[in-house]
């Protein structure tokens, strides 16, 4: 009770305090109007003394011990006196008249309310800031200066950056995937470009093809070239792009559905998590048990229960009548398709048919799923260890941020959506456009801003992702990223330096892409 | 318009409100003033403060702890304390000459305590220890335990804020704390003190540089193999005496379709030290001692022989098909904690952890006694024929000079702290091991089990005693690549000689 009572009192000494100071500052400017050089005097003294105990703090370090020690005293009293004897030469060198009065009074008034802000966002993040880019050229204490070693040591660790697996770009099924699907975009926009008597036509459904070519390279770049920098890349393509691209498809196809706020809810509710308990929840989905033991991991539980549906058990029979089916209606969705002329939903339907053919043929052949026959031919699990195995454990720790940022950019993005003004629409309507070129020709083009928005947003979020990776991984298993990097050099090996730097190259990844979402704020977007 | 009436209720409401805001933020800034007190500080008997102030330089430390929330908006006053405590630390150095042996009444100061045990059992044991002697003195110690405090503590004292007391779990960070000043040295008669109970073996882990900072508090023993003796019988299997006993004894049960070990590495944030565990009890194994010691030092690298082969010994066995049990078939991907349930359920035979391992065996488990599912140990046999032995620990450093502080220092070495913490533990733990094991002398081994005292005259009989070489390295390596590169290797993702490569890199120039 007496902590409380205490507490009590020194929040009603602290208001007070805030409360003397406001009126005091009003007061004092209120004389401007007729001792100018005095009001410049004293600020002159409160601005000094205030810097010079800034500046003794910052030369002698954080030891508290020396607070107010003499040393520091006369830091304070010089810093007064000479910024007090400036602010009094100001006041009477340069006497003001009076329209200049009322603008100074006006000003300072503002400063006043804007200066308690500033002087936090001073202290809780612009001398912390300075601090650590000053640490950062020092050594694992702060006190030998090493100029740019740390960042040298940053960008030449072989653990930080690791260009030699280049080689292996070319020789993954990614970039094969890529190189076909870049074909496949070129065929179609010459083809359709000949058609229309240009060179090369681009439909969105081209551009898709592309983007998916573009992702899937990036993929085998980042799968190839390793290292802490490299995955935090690849968290920043492969997060930003298809939480932003899930979230659109989620925006647009909850539109058109009933239930829609149900829907978007259950899309949206993971952002209710915290990173580190979604981190949690995942491990549990992906973790694999011993191979004799009945796994309870969801996705391990799934992989080797396909795996245990074989021609000879029957069960395998009727999960290929169930892809059969799904099979044919494709296959009469395809039909439907060329028969209307309407190529992308010809195309989608033999595309999506691929996987359900090849799975149909693995089912009657070798086998789907996790399982090898044991000596007696008894099944044995055979699971995935999805957050072990590099370098693809980095996607699987992905998945995680974009279940849950998938529902932040749905909710953006359907906003944008049902914000795009209906007559516009409808306008498209009467000129006889179609559904899908009324989104990819009117929607889309008016929501591109936000679009824009939300992936600045998420670049910035993915871009110092920490958490999930601190309680999947600790960043063993080749998915060591900046941010957890710079906790373990500076908080497990206390390398200040190092860690100070590492803080260093995060920020100034993150600023240019802050500055332009401010830039676009400002300009009223 | 407004009746008047109704702006007075308007006026009086706006008060109220203004009231209530206050007082949220006091409770607030109360909540986050009592964060550094212990829990019950607020339940402090009314007469142990009255005693206090009887002593002067108590009440001024009292004045001090019950300020400490004005302090945080008042720097005035802030400063007016630290100084008072200052001269009150001069005053009692001073003072430590004159009274020497005389017991000064310290009743009502506070000693706060840090460190890495967390969970119930063993943090509430620890509790229970210190509330035991904060009973007999009447100082006021709180107990604040994070699984991660090995990290917290060097913001903590880097910001200045350090606890009186940390449990070190590794003499490494001790001797670096040590060496930046951090920690106070030990005066004689703590030393003196902490001598009647602790060999030079163990307070040798203490000692920085011919200065003595740290005393031992706790000790594991982790030269050990978990197993069962009647499944052993049963099968007639018998228990190794030399590593090629247990290689080929390995070999038996594959061959019979039994499952040998159980091994996993995982460990959150410390994924790996099982690895490093082997590795140290091997290396101590296959080279000297003076071997040991030179790479602990830094003076025999990873990626030299000597070293490089216990990574390819231990790797070997490790990857033999059959050889271990583990989630998905991989060591890296299986907690170190779950190791302890198939070996009850028999789906493996052996398992190599240190004496602490009791705490993670299923409740229920009896421990050698001699019934058909007991579990036991054995010795993890030697190579040259010595009897090396691995330990570990954990040391208690000082950050203040004071009195109080000393004598709870003097009382975690002594054999009561032990002997008080182990029947607490063994209560908290519902009978059985109780996890705890203190290599402190003249303990009265009736608190500990047949199977614990067994551990202890390991302990104390052992000609070669060494403690774990990750605890002892600096962090960089003994809490970093030691860890991560030892992780790596045994998922395949490196070679022993890169990953050996990569540690000689880290190690701190």
């Amino acid at each position: 009770m007496a902590a409380l009572w205490g507490a009590f009192v020194g929040v009603v000494i602290s208001v007070g305090a805030s409360a003397a100071l406001f009126w005091g500052t009003h007061r004092l400017f209120a004389l401007v109007e007729r001792r100018w050089a005095a009001v410049a005097a004293v600020s002159g003294v409160i601005t000094g003394a205030v810097a010079g105990a800034l500046a003794s703090g910052i030369r002698s370090g954080p030891d508290s011990e020396q607070l107010l020690a003499g040393s520091q005293l006369v830091w304070i009293i010089g810093g007064a006196a000479v910024a007090g004897l400036a602010g009094a030469a100001v006041g009477i060198g340069w006497p003001l008249s009076a329209a200049r009065i009322v603008a100074v009074q006006s000003r300072l008034r503002a400063l006043t309310f804007v200066g308690p802000a500033m002087l936090f966002v001073a202290l809780g993040l612009i001398i912390p800031l300075l601090r650590t880019i000053y640490l950062s050229l020092f050594d694992k204490r702060g006190t030998d200066f090493r100029g740019l070693a740390n960042y040298g040591e940053i960008f030449t660790n072989a653990q930080s950056l690791d260009l030699s697996g280049w080689a292996g770009i070319f020789g993954s099924q990614l970039f094969y995937g890529a190189v076909v699907l870049f074909a496949l975009m070129a065929v179609i926009a010459l083809y359709r470009g000949r058609r229309r008597g240009v060179r090369a036509d681009f439909s969105p459904g081209t551009i898709g093809i592309g983007l998916g070519a573009g992702l899937l390279l990036s993929f085998a770049v980042f799968a190839s070239l390793r290292g802490t920098v490299m995955n935090n890349l690849w968290w920043v393509v492969a997060v930003t792009f298809l939480s932003t691209a899930l979230g659109l498809l989620a925006a647009v196809i909850a539109d058109r559905v009933k239930r829609e706020s149900l829907a978007k809810s259950l899309i949206f509710l993971p952002m209710a998590i915290s990173f580190v308990g979604a981190g949690i929840i995942w491990r549990f989905m992906y973790i694999a048990r011993p191979p004799q033991k009945s796994q309870t991991g969801l996705l391990n539980a799934i992989w080797v229960w396909l795996g245990t549906l074989r021609p000879s058990t029957g069960g395998a029979w009727a999960a290929v009548a169930v892809l059969a089916s799904v099979t044919a209606v494709l296959t009469g969705l395809c039909a439907f398709g060329v028969r209307r002329r309407q190529t992308a939903i010809a195309v989608g339907s033999a595309t999506a048919a691929i996987p359900l053919l090849w799975l149909i043929y693995r089912f009657l052949g070798p086998g789907v799923g996790g399982s090898v026959p044991g000596p007696n031919d008894e099944p044995i699990a055979g699971t995935i260890l999805f957050v072990q195995e590099s370098p693809f454990n980095n996607l699987w720790l992905m998945v995680v941020l974009i279940w849950i940022q998938t529902g932040f950019a749905m909710v953006i993005l359907s906003a944008a959506i049902k914000a795009v003004p209906a007559d516009l629409i409808e306008a498209a309507r009467v000129d006889g456009a179609d559904e899908r070129q009324v989104f990819f020709q009117v929607t889309l083009p008016t929501i591109v801003p936000t679009i824009t928005v939300v992936m600045t947003a998420m670049i910035v979020l993915v871009m110092k992702v920490f958490d999930i990776v601190r309680v999947m991984t600790n960043g063993n298993f080749g998915t060591q990223v900046i941010a957890n990097e710079m906790w373990q050099r500076s908080f497990t090996e206390f390398n200040l330096g190092l860690g100070s730097a590492l803080a260093v190259v995060l920020f100034l990844g993150v600023v240019p892409v802050m500055g332009l979402n401010i830039r676009r704020m400002q300009r009223g977007e | 318009m407004t009746h008047p009436s109704h702006q007075r209720t308007r006026r009086w409401r706006r008060m109220t409100r203004l009231i209530g805001v206050l007082f949220a933020f006091s409770l607030v800034a109360a909540a986050c003033g009592s964060d550094d007190d212990s829990e019950d500080a607020d339940e402090a008997p009314a007469a142990t403060e009255a005693m206090a102030e009887e002593s002067m330089a108590d009440s001024m430390d009292d004045d001090h702890m019950d300020d400490s929330m004005d302090d945080s908006m008042d720097d005035d006053h802030m400063d007016d304390s630290m100084d008072e405590s200052m001269d009150d630390e001069m005053m009692d150095d001073s003072m430590d000459e004159s009274m020497d042996d005389e017991m000064m009444d310290l009743s009502g100061t506070k000693v706060s305590v840090f460190g890495p045990e967390s969970s119930d059992e063993e943090a509430g044991a620890l509790r229970d220890a210190l509330d035991h002697f904060a009973a007999q003195t009447g100082i006021e110690i709180t107990y604040t335990g994070a699984r991660d405090a090995a990290d917290q503590i060097n913001a903590q004292a880097a910001g200045g804020n350090p606890p009186d007391i940390f449990i070190f779990p590794q003499p490494g960070k001790l001797a670096d704390f040590a060496r930046d000043g951090y920690l106070e040295p030990l005066p004689a008669d703590v030393v003196a003190a902490m001598n009647e109970h602790w060999t030079p073996a163990w307070t040798v882990f203490g000692d920085v540089d011919g200065t003595q900072y740290g005393i031992p508090n706790k000790s594991d023993l982790k030269s050990l193999v978990w197993y069962k003796p009647a499944l052993f019988e049963s099968k007639g299997y018998s228990v190794p005496g030399t590593w090629d006993e247990l290689k080929a004894l390995s070999a038996e049960m594959i061959a019979n379709g039994d499952t040998p070990f159980c091994i996993g590495i995982e460990s959150g944030p410390a994924t790996g030290w099982t690895f490093t565990d082997w590795v140290e009890d091997l290396m101590l194994r296959f080279h000297t001692p003076e071997d040991y010691d030179a790479w602990v030092a830094g003076d025999l690298a990873f990626s030299s022989d000597e070293v490089s082969g216990v990574f390819t010994e231990v790797l070997d066995l490790w990857n033999t098909p059959g050889m271990v049990f583990a989630a998905g078939g991989s060591i890296a991907a299986t907690p170190f904690g779950d190791n302890g349930q198939p070996l009850v359920d028999n789906d493996c035979m052996m398992h190599r952890q240190a004496s602490f391992y009791a705490a993670f065996i299923p409740e229920g488990t009896v421990f050698a006694d001699g019934s058909a599912d007991a579990v036991d140990t054995f010795y993890f046999p030697s190579v040259r024929g010595d009897q090396p032995v691995l330990g570990a620990g954990t040391l208690v450093g000082a950050f203040r000079d004071a009195p109080e502080v000393w004598e709870v220092m003097k009382y975690f070495g002594s054999s009561e702290y032990a002997e008080v913490r182990q029947r607490a533990q063994t209560d908290r733990k519902g009978g059985g091991l109780s996890g705890f094991l203190s290599a402190a002398t003249n303990q009265d081994p009736s608190v500990y089990q047949p199977l614990e005292q067994s551990f202890l005259s390991i302990l104390q009989n052992a000609d070669v005693v060494r403690f774990d070489g990750s605890d002892l390295m600096p962090a960089e390596v003994g809490a970093g690549t030691f860890w991560t590169e030892g992780t790596a290797v045994v998922n395949g993702d490196k070679t022993v000689a890169e990953a050996t490569q990569v540690i000689d890199d880290s190690w701190p120039q």
